[in-house]
Parts: C-alpha cells; structure tokens; sequence
C-alpha cells in the first residue's frame, strides 16, 4: 500500500481510454438531467439527426464512446453473465441500435488537401476512404456478433457476404474476416497515396473502384438489414463521428450531404465543439443543410449552471477517479467536496485578510466617517459586516440605523426595522462583493477554494473541473502528502494556486486560436480588465458585473465577427441559454460571459447574478479586439448613467 | 569484421568537396556556419542551393543577417524560393535539376540542416531518397551556443507565435492497421505547448518522451522537462534520454520502442533538437509505417539562438 498512491485526476483521455475504463469511468449525464432536450432513447431510437456541441473537455468523447458497438458489447456480455438477457443480440434489439464511433484524427483530414490536387478530386478521395473507414467498422461489429453466435451462419456466408462483396467488386472472399482485410488492404492504398502525393505528381486510382457518397456507409446497413433477420427490424445503425469541427470545409460538405440524405434506419450523431460547422453547404453548390430540419442540436454546456444536477453529476465523476485510487477508496475518502470543503467560507478568509491591519477598511473611507461613527458600527468578529455597515453609512442610512439593522440580524430579531433588507444584503447580495472589495482595499488577490468554487469555475466544462481537481492535488501532495493522504484535505492555498495556474495557463491559451487567437486574448484582457474595475468599485454599484451584452451576429465587420464566432467556438466566451434583459427594464437581447475559468486572473466573482450587464456596440467590440489596455472609464460612466444611484458623497467616486 | 554504418565527426579540419550543398536562409549567426567554414578550408561546392524562404525575407531589410551568405566568397549560390508552411514548394526548383543529381553514379551531396523548419529537411531528405534514389547524404549541424528566452529561462520559451495545426508531415503519413495500438513518441523541446497539443490530438494509447541528454548545456535538460510538466507529470507518461547531439542514439532507442511495442502505429512528434529530430527521420525512412506529426505555427520567431557552438557532420555509409 505504501506506493498506492497517485493522482486521481491525472492521465484519463477519453478517446484513448479501453472500453471497460469508459464503463468504469461513465456517468450518465441522463441521471442527473443535465439535458432538457434529449432523452436517452433518443440516442438509438430518435430519427432526426442530432449534433452535440460543447467546448473542449465538455465530455462529448466520453458520451459518444459510450454508445459505441465495442462499449455496449461489454455491458451485453456483463448483463448476459447476470442473466438479464439471454442472447447478447437481445441487448441490442431492447436497445434498438448499433452505434459506430468514427473518429479521424485532424492530421489525417488535414492531409487531403494541396500537393496540386484540386478540391473536387481530393474530395473523392475523401469520400472513398471516409466510406471504407465506415464500411469496415460496420463488417467488424457484425463479425464479432458472428464470433458470439448471435447471428446465423448461412444468412452471413450465403446473402450477406456475397452481396457486399458484389458491391465492392471482389467475387472471391468467403468471410468475413477476408472481408476486413479487403477493407484494410484499400484503406492502406489511400494511406500510400497520401504519403507518395508530396514526391510524385500521380492521379489516385484505386485499383478495385472508388466507392462515392452513401455506397458503404448506407448500403452495408441496407444489406444487413435485407439478409441478416436480426437486424432486420428495430435496429437501427447509428453513426457516432466524433471532432467533426476538425473535418475541412469540403470534408464537412460531404458529411453534411449524407446528413441531408440519411435514411430511416441511419441516423448520425455528432459531436463537436461550438460553433464547429465551417459549413452548412452540401457537395451540390445551392444547397445546404439546416437545424431543425436535418439535425437537431444539444449543448453539452451551460453558463449558468443553477440546476444542482451539474454538482451532483461532478461529485459522482470525481467519485469513480477516487475510488480507482486504493488508498482512497480503503479509507472511504471519496467525496471530493471533503477534500475541497463544500463552500467558501468568507468570514475566515475576510478576518485572515484583515489580521495584519484590521482597521485598514475603515482608513480607506476616514472622508466620509467620524470616530463616532465607527465606533459605532465596529464588528471585529466579522470585516465583511463592518464593510457592508459603512456602504450603508454611504448609501444615507443613518448609523444608528445601521447598528441596530446588525445588532438586529446577529441576534436573529426578524422583527426589527431593517433586518430583512440587512440579510438580504449581506447574504443574498454583497457578501461576495464585500469579500473582492476588501481583498481590493487590503491590495491581496482573492483566493478560489471549495468544491462549490470549483464547480463555478468549470464553466459547465467537466474537462476544466478534472484539472482544477489535478493541480490541487498536484500541490497538495507536493507539499504535504500526509495530509492529503491521511486527511484528506486540501489546503484553501493550495487550491487558490491550483486555480490561478490553470486560469492564466487558459488565458495564454487563447493565443493558440487558429486566426484568431491575438485579437481574441486583446479582447478577454479588456473586457476582463473592465470587470475588475467594476468589482473594485468602492460603492459595490455593480455587483460582480462580468458579462456582457452584444449582437455578434449582426457585426458589420466580419473579420471581427468570425473572431468572437471562434471565441464561442473554443469557450473562451460562453452565450447564456435565452435572450435576456441586458439590464432591469431593458430589451431582451444575447448576455455573454467569459469563461469562468478566467475569474482568478481578473479576480472576479465565478458566478453571475443577473442584473447588470456591460452594453457593448459593435464599435466597442472592434476597440476591444484591437486596442491594448482599454481604459473601462467609459464603461462605469454607461452603467452609472443606466443606474442612475445617487450617492451622498458624490466626490467619493470618479 | 564490424562494418561502419554511421559517422559523426565534430568539425575542425578539412572538409570534403562536394557536388552540391543544400542549406537554408536565415537571420541566426549559425545559419551560415558551415559555409563559412568550407569557405576557409577551401572545400570545393559544385553547386550550393539556398532554399530562400519568403517568409524570412518578407520584412527584412538588406543589412539584415540574412543576407550574408553573399558575402562569404561562393559565387555559384542557387537560391530556391519556397514557402517555410509547404515544403513541397520547392518541388518545382528542384525537378529541373534532377538529371544533375542522378548524373554522377555517386553524387556527393551534402545538407545542412542547422536552420531548417524540421519538416523541411525531413521532406528534402525523403525526396532524396524516394524520388532522387540518393540515401547517401551528409548532413551537417551548428549547435547554438544561446537560445532566447525573452522572458528569462524560467518563463516559457517560444519558438513561434500564434495558433498551432498539427500536420503529418509531407511524406511521413505512415500506414496505421486495424487494431493497432497507437503510441506517441514525442522528442521534448522547450516549448509545453506544443507537446501537449500533439498529445490531444493524436491521443495516443501510450506516450513516451525521450529527452535531450545530456543537452548542449547542462540546465537545457531541466528546462525541457520543466516546460513539459503538465505531460511529464502524468503517471503513465515514460522518460527516456538520449544525446541531443546524436542522431543515432534516438534512432537506436526509437527502434527499442517498436520492438518493445510490437503491433502498434508509432507516432513521432519531433520537437527535440535537430540532430535528435535527424535520428527520428533516419528512422521513420527506414520504417516507412511510421508516422511524424509536427506543430505548423502561424508565425516562426525570427531568430531564437545566439552565437555559435561546435558543427558536426553525420554521415550515413
């Protein structure tokens, strides 16, 4: 047991994982109702098309491969052992699918262009090869149904073999094991094309045919369904192509044909990042492909994540990881909001902050207050109480007023004058605020710390939840293995600095966006900028102000257009779900925030609480995009005009 | 009777003629190295290819480095104009002289390839081979003796800005089965992004990095693992090491690792010093499954090393 440990958050990639770690590995987001506009069934049995969207790490692998052939064959045989089925096939028909996970990797699609060979040749030899790719995972999955005995022998040696070997033109194979080969043989012949194309100037020619749009890819499952009984009714052959935002333009026209043409019993999902079509075009130059009609779309991340299931499916993924971890598992240490604690707690880190100076918050207003003054609404159990008391103090409540409003609420006398609006304040509204005030005023960065944090921070992305949860672990065994091992805790410290990493390491990221990447890193540092001034505002007018109102669909500029499009793509900026009001009594429009993950490097607030949004023109987007160290003064002055609050000491703010 | 399959010999005497010397454009001082020496030594060059990278000269003035291989003394410099992003735009330089490589039985031939993008002398060495039918080349090396760290040595090293594609390299695409395991070797260089974007989008079984050492400089090793950290510090990540000035060493461990691997489609991401990405090459030509995968930047930085160390030559016999 001595070496049993090691990092429970470490080295887990979904596309290379075998297909009993995603069992192992898989929660089901259905559980915990993390999609309003899918159901499980629909995955086998829905007949549109569907298109998963999320950023990177969202979760879109893992999902996909879970449905696949080889992962559900695993759940068959383990619900055959448990006799709830009695022939593995019978999983399937309950299922109702056979799903085929089809994922090319960006080096390879990136390989059929240029050399000299127009677009409309490289396409056919793109066709090809996506067919045979596809027509061999479709002959392996109903091989290895053969293997088991779940399918008959003379409808596969006596109809199926012969008639798919008709359709690729090779009248001597006799199984399916030769057919694989034949398949692995014309897959190799492009492979050798594409590494001879930079050296010799020759056409492709496949030496059996060429096979074009729909020949495998629809006419296997056409003929499996014709000659094979068990898959004759109720089975449907689901498609699962995975990094489709990966497939070049005229890679995706071909995709987005079959898409527009799938049949009954074919049916596509597709997983890709947002925004990830190049192209709605189809092969045929008029005619494209639309939502709704030939596909329907899930988001596989929120902005707002209020719905508890999103905490709830995290504590559970994070959950299998520390039970993989013997030590962990031996000493039940497998909740994760124990090793994080489940929440902030503000007060302690308010009165740590304020221990080396505890009057410095009062200095910062002396202007605008007597001894008396002070005196009167000092709490020295608790700084963010004295803070919210002297914004009170600002806002024309009078003092004594103030005091008995905080003597009121200590005591819990909900009967008194003020104590409702008081605890509403200081729990419902301005305690975050208080807390980013004073860390401003004691001139110390904010610490990101618990479970609940963490959640914030992920910004929907259960990938960025994975990591913050690996560098604190990281650190923490670090510095104090014992601790982590024993305890189980992690440090608020340590964690602090596990978020600061990861976020200025996704900041720095941002270059690294195709096209766009400098002009997208301009803007976050703006617009991140602007809402750390906001946070830093002395009357906590705009409460953890941090996102933004824009329509970037109707930019008159298109480079700057496809920037923010390539923003959301990559989740550097995320759209909340509905039109909203961009400020109360204002018209619905598009709200924008910046990934949460980037909280710590403007040392901002992780949520977001309505209200008030920044109002940005196109005019705005363009400074913002092209402009360095934006100054936000422009940006308080719009939402001091929008709030239109009066103070009593005008002079105090700028 | 041992049979001598490889040389690697540090320059300081005389070097051998040649037919033809093929090196490339560039702002660092080492660029030229080699040329200057031969120009010393009075070596005989039947003809030298510049390959004159647009890119590199596009904002550059006349007095910049450059330019300074017009005034070593060799008067017979061809220049080759190509794209730094395609190396097969200096295809349609080299096709017309293709008789004068195959017009000697035994062209000498001679590569420089101290400030080539890796792609780029991993595409001309294949073209030699494949369509040349030339496998006999020396290839010569300048160490720096700086690389620039604009930020100091504990910040992170660039070597080029902007957004990353990850590419096969022309030629290289290897063949991958059905079944096979797909394992990423990666040849560490300083700068973590890269590896790690590799890493993502080949999603590999299993990663092995091989690193520099011991390295031109003896913090160069530490530095290399440090940038990687967040791969190195995975658990299943495995660390080899190899000489970053010898070539032969990485192909000998490379060859280690498919034996070891069996049925698998081996993936080299050559990020590593040139000598090291040399051995990668020497072996991905002798094992044409295999596949190289390299970062395409939007921009390569303009000069990234300062000064010169010693020059090698590595010849294959």
């Amino acid at each position: 047991m001595k070496n049993s440990y090691r990092n429970p958050f470490s080295g887990i990639n979904a596309v290379t994982l075998d297909d009993q770690a995603i069992l192992d590995y898989w929660c089901s987001p259905f559980v915990y109702r993390l999609f309003s506009e899918i159901k499980e069934t629909d995955i086998y049995e829905d007949p549109s098309n569907i298109v998963f969207m999320g950023g990177r790490s969202t979760g879109k692998t893992m999902f996909l491969r879970y449905w696949s052939f080889p992962v559900q064959l695993k759940l068959a045989c383990q619900n055959k052992a448990n006799n709830k089925a009695k022939r593995i096939i019978d999983y399937f028909k309950e299922k109702k699918g056979l799903g085929f996970y089809i994922r090319i990797d960006g080096p390879v699609l990136r390989s059929f262009d240029g050399f000299g060979i127009d677009t409309k040749k490289w396409n056919s030899i793109f066709t090809h090869y996506f067919e045979l790719i596809v027509g061999r995972n479709y002959i392996e999955a109903i091989k290895k149904l053969y293997d088991l005995e779940n399918l008959k022998r003379d409808e596969i040696e006596d109809q199926f073999i012969p008639e798919v070997r008709q359709i690729i033109n090779e009248p001597q194979i006799q199984s399916l094991e030769a057919l694989l080969s034949e398949f692995d043989n014309r897959i190799k012949e492009v492979d050798r094309f594409r590494g001879n194309i930079p050296f010799f100037k020759n056409d492709f020619i496949p030496s059996k045919g060429g096979f074009a749009s729909q020949c495998l890819s629809f006419g296997i499952p056409e003929i499996a369904k014709k000659t094979i009984s068990e898959l004759k009714e109720s089975i449907n052959f689901i498609l699962l192509i995975d990094e489709y935002e990966n497939y070049l333009e005229p890679q995706q026209r071909v995709i987005n044909t079959l898409l527009r043409f799938s049949k009954n019993e074919i049916r596509f999902r597709i997983g890709m990042r947002l925004e990830g079509f190049r192209t709605f075009n189809m092969i045929s130059e008029d005619d494209f492909i639309k939502e709704g009609r030939e596909y329907r779309k899930v988001i596989f991340e929120e902005v707002l994540i209020k719905d508890e299931g999103y905490y709830h499916f995290l504590k559970e993924v994070s959950k299998k990881r520390l039970e993989s971890v013997s030590i962990f598992k031996e000493n039940g240490k497998i909740d994760i909001a124990e090793f994080l604690s489940k929440t902030e707690n503000l007060e302690e880190e308010a009165l740590e902050l304020v221990s080396k100076n505890p009057g410095k918050h009062f200095d910062h207003f002396k202007k605008f207050l007597t001894a008396s003054d002070i005196d009167a609404i000092t709490y020295k159990e608790n700084p963010l109480l004295e803070l919210l008391n002297i914004l009170w103090v600002l806002r024309g409540v009078k003092v004594d007023e103030v005091k008995n409003a905080m003597e009121d609420y200590l005591n819990g006398n909900k009967t008194g004058k003020n104590e409702k609006k008081y605890h509403m304040d200081y729990v419902d509204k301005y305690k975050l605020s208080l807390m980013f005030l004073l860390c401003s005023i004691y001139r110390k960065h904010k610490k990101y710390y618990s479970f609940n944090t963490f959640s914030f921070l992920s910004s929907g992305i259960v990938g960025n939840f994975i990591e913050l949860c690996r560098r604190s672990f990281q650190y923490a065994e670090f510095e104090n293995k014992d601790l982590l091992i024993k305890e189980g805790k992690i440090s608020n410290e340590q964690q602090t600095k596990a978020a600061s990493d990861f976020s200025a390491a996704e900041l720095q990221q941002i270059n690294r966006i195709e096209k766009f990447g400098g002009i997208i890193y301009k803007f976050i540092n703006n617009i991140g900028n602007i809402f750390r001034d906001f946070h830093k505002d002395k009357g906590i007018r705009y409460p953890e102000t941090n996102q933004f109102s824009a329509d970037i669909d109707n930019l008159p500029d298109q480079k700057f257009k496809d920037a923010m499009k390539a923003a959301i793509r990559w989740s550097v900026i995320q759209k909340k779900p509905n039109l909203q009001q961009s400020s109360p009594g204002k018209y619905l429009e598009d709200i924008y925030t910046i990934n949460r993950i980037f909280s710590p490097s403007f040392q901002i607030s992780y949520r977001t609480r309505g209200g008030h949004s920044v109002k940005l023109t196109a005019s705005d987007i363009i400074k913002l995009m092209s402009e360095e160290n934006v100054s936000s003064k422009d940006y308080l002055k719009q939402m001091n005009d929008e709030s239109g609050k009066k103070f009593i000491q005008k002079k105090l703010f700028v | 009777m041992r049979k001598l399959v490889y040389q690697m010999d540090l320059i300081s005497g005389e070097i051998n003629d040649h037919d033809f010397f093929l090196l490339s454009g560039g702002s660092d001082y080492r660029a030229y190295e080699v040329l200057r020496k031969m120009k010393s030594k009075d070596t005989a060059i039947n003809k030298i290819l510049l390959f004159d990278f647009y890119e590199r000269v596009r904002d550059i003035d006349k007095s910049d480095p450059y330019f300074e291989y017009q005034t070593i003394g060799f008067n017979n410099i061809l220049p080759i104009k190509c794209s730094i992003r395609d190396p097969n735009s200096c295809l349609q330089d080299l096709i017309p002289l293709e008789a004068e490589f195959l017009s000697t039985t035994a062209p000498k031939i001679a590569l420089d390839i101290s400030c080539f993008t890796k792609p780029y002398f991993f595409y001309l060495l294949k073209l030699f081979k494949e369509r040349f039918k030339i496998d006999s080349i020396s290839v010569f090396y300048t160490e720096p003796q700086f690389y620039l760290f604009p930020g100091g040595i504990s910040s992170a090293y660039r070597s080029s800005t902007g957004p990353l594609t990850i590419l096969e390299i022309p030629g290289f695409s290897g063949y991958e089965s059905r079944g096979d395991r797909r394992v990423l070797v990666i040849l560490l260089g300083f700068d973590g992004d890269l590896s790690k974007e590799i890493n993502e989008d080949i999603s590999p079984s299993e990663t092995l990095v091989i690193n520099g050492f011991p390295s031109y400089s003896p913090k160069f090793k530490d530095i290399s693992l440090v940038a990687n950290e967040k791969l190195t510090s995975d658990r299943d990540i495995k660390v080899k090491f190899s000489r970053a000035n010898n070539p032969f060493e990485v192909f000998n461990i490379l060859e280690g690792i498919k034996n070891e691997n069996g049925k698998s489609f081996i993936n080299i991401a050559p990020l590593g010093t040139k000598p090291m990405a040399l051995g990668a090459c020497l072996f991905a030509l002798n094992y044409p499954d295999v596949r190289v995968v390299y970062p395409l930047p939007e921009m390569y930085e303009k000069v990234t090393t300062n000064s010169c160390w010693n020059s090698w030559r590595y010849s294959f016999l």
